[in-house]
């Protein structure tokens, strides 16, 4: 069977990429041929465009056929994750329309604009050492303006260091990780994504409930993940998890709202009176199979 | 009557890092391995001060599996505490740590130590306080300065103190002739 996913033509933001996807399950048993479609004027947001390299990649992982078909070509939103490097980490095997990039703009034009860090690959055999300073370095540079920036810095190093070195430490993924930054000055907001197509924090977390957390064995998978960013919880038990827990609170002090996208649900935290709280997150499940932890965070620009 | 804190040795942390960032767990354990080899080649010390001089951030991770897992194992034996640490988010991120693992950390401003990490018990806290706000403390002294507190009980207070990681303590003779306990602040 063939799974189609059209994209409106829009901003695709986390939002819209589930509601495009929510249609069609591109990684059901039964689909053998997936085609994205990307309709003149759709403009792909930085977090949904990793998410897709990522759920496009494990599709290609399975020998599944996968096709990406960019209707404006290269002048569309092609073009932008050309820019962001998307093609230089896309599985040799997935079919791009109307063709692949000739050059890679992202190696072109690499570390070229401050508002924008090209997508970097997070893989345990080649640890890029740099990757939190340059993600920092990009968010200063357009964050200067707010009051708090002088501490923002080493809060927003410290989220960037923790939530790349979770993958390396949890996701026991053979796939590889993607990290990537864009500002959007209309929005008066910036970007910063994570995604990594391993084990969800549930699939490993869940396991270890009984034996490290009986209390909160059952909890829901929301209420669970909200406790992982509020508490820290690790299935190694309760010294470890301080990682997520401490980015988090950082990323509470710096107003900065929370997204994540497990395998087949979506939490989004916005911070309220100094925490993330269950009650006020907005929660999606039964949503369409997407491997791994997606993480984003927003940043207000100037407040 | 010689001071245990006299037998002190710096350990830089930033000559046993490869890079002027400590970043994630992996790295950490790396590192833990180097500061390990250091601390038992100096089989004698009973206290480290750890120098951040250099050092321009560690991650909560990184933070975790150095200075704290160090201080945890030795706990009751050996002392560590931090020394040249300014910058607040480094402090936030080895105080996350700390307080994650329950191993307090002192931490030298100048001439002020403060503990960060774990808080102690509210019975504790005043006992604390005078063990930091002098080079060593007994029991009595603690006792005769409070009205209704047994030594026994000033006793079992700087015991927990010991036991929980904040304090040292070595045998001494006790005016009365027989045994006591002269608990020190580290570093």
């Amino acid at each position: 069977m063939q799974c189609v996913v059209r994209f409106p033509a829009k901003w695709v933001d986390a939002s819209s990429f589930e509601a495009a996807l929510c249609s069609s399950g591109p990684h059901d048993p039964t689909s053998f041929e997936v085609a994205f479609e990307f309709p003149i004027g759709c403009k792909v947001m930085v977090d949904t465009g990793i998410r897709l390299l990522s759920l496009v990649n494990q599709l290609a992982s399975t020998t599944r056929r996968v096709r990406l078909d960019f209707e404006e070509g290269e002048t569309g939103t092609m073009g932008y994750l050309d820019r962001m490097g998307f093609f230089d980490y896309l599985a040799d095997d997935v079919e791009v329309l109307p063709s692949r990039p000739f050059y890679s703009a992202a190696e072109l034009h690499r570390g070229g604009n401050a508002a924008l860090v090209e997508i970097a690959r997070i893989s345990a055999s080649e640890r890029d050492e740099e990757l939190p300073t340059r993600l920092t370095d990009a968010l200063m540079q357009s964050c200067h303006a707010r009051p708090d920036a002088d501490e923002l810095r080493g809060a927003a190093w410290t989220i960037f260091a923790e939530l790349i070195d979770n993958i390396f430490s949890h996701s026991g993924t053979r796939l590889d990780g993607y990290a990537a930054l864009q500002v959007y000055p209309g929005g008066n907001r910036l970007l910063v994504a994570v995604s990594d197509s391993g084990l969800g924090i549930m699939e490993t977390l869940r396991p270890a409930l009984n034996t490290e957390f009986p209390r909160l064995a059952g909890l829901s998978d929301t209420n669970l993940l909200v406790e992982v960013f509020r508490q820290g919880l690790s299935r190694h038990g309760p010294d470890r998890g301080c990682g997520l827990k401490g980015s988090a609170a950082k990323a509470i002090k710096f107003n900065a709202d929370l997204d994540v996208r497990l395998p087949n649900q979506r939490v989004f935290l916005r911070p309220a009176r100094g925490a993330y709280e269950a009650h006020k997150a907005y929660c999606h499940e039964g949503l369409s199979l997407l491997w791994g932890t997606h993480i984003a965070f927003a940043f207000k620009l100037a407040s | 009557m010689a001071s245990m804190n006299e037998n002190v040795r710096m350990l830089t942390l930033r000559e046993l890092m490869n890079r002027p960032e400590g970043w994630g767990r992996e790295q950490g354990r790396e590192v833990y391995q180097r500061l390990l080899r250091s601390v038992e080649g100096s089989a004698g010390t009973m206290v480290f001060k750890i120098s951040m001089r250099g050092v321009q951030r560690v991650d909560i991770s990184f933070a975790s599996e150095t200075i704290v897992e160090l201080a945890r194992r030795y706990r009751g034996t050996k002392g560590f505490c931090v020394v040249d640490l300014s910058d607040p988010d480094l402090i936030e991120n080895i105080d996350a740590a700390a307080a994650r693992k329950a191993q307090p950390l002192t931490v030298w401003q100048g001439k002020w130590p403060r503990v960060i990490g774990p808080a102690p018990t509210q019975g504790c806290r005043e006992a604390l306080d005078l063990a930091l706000a002098r080079p060593q403390v007994r029991a009595a002294e603690f006792a005769m300065g409070k009205k209704d507190m047994s030594i026994a009980n000033a006793s079992m207070k700087f015991k927990q103190l010991w036991e929980q990681g904040f304090l040292l303590r070595r045998e001494s003779a006790a005016d009365t002739g027989g045994v006591e306990f002269v608990y020190q602040r580290i570093g």
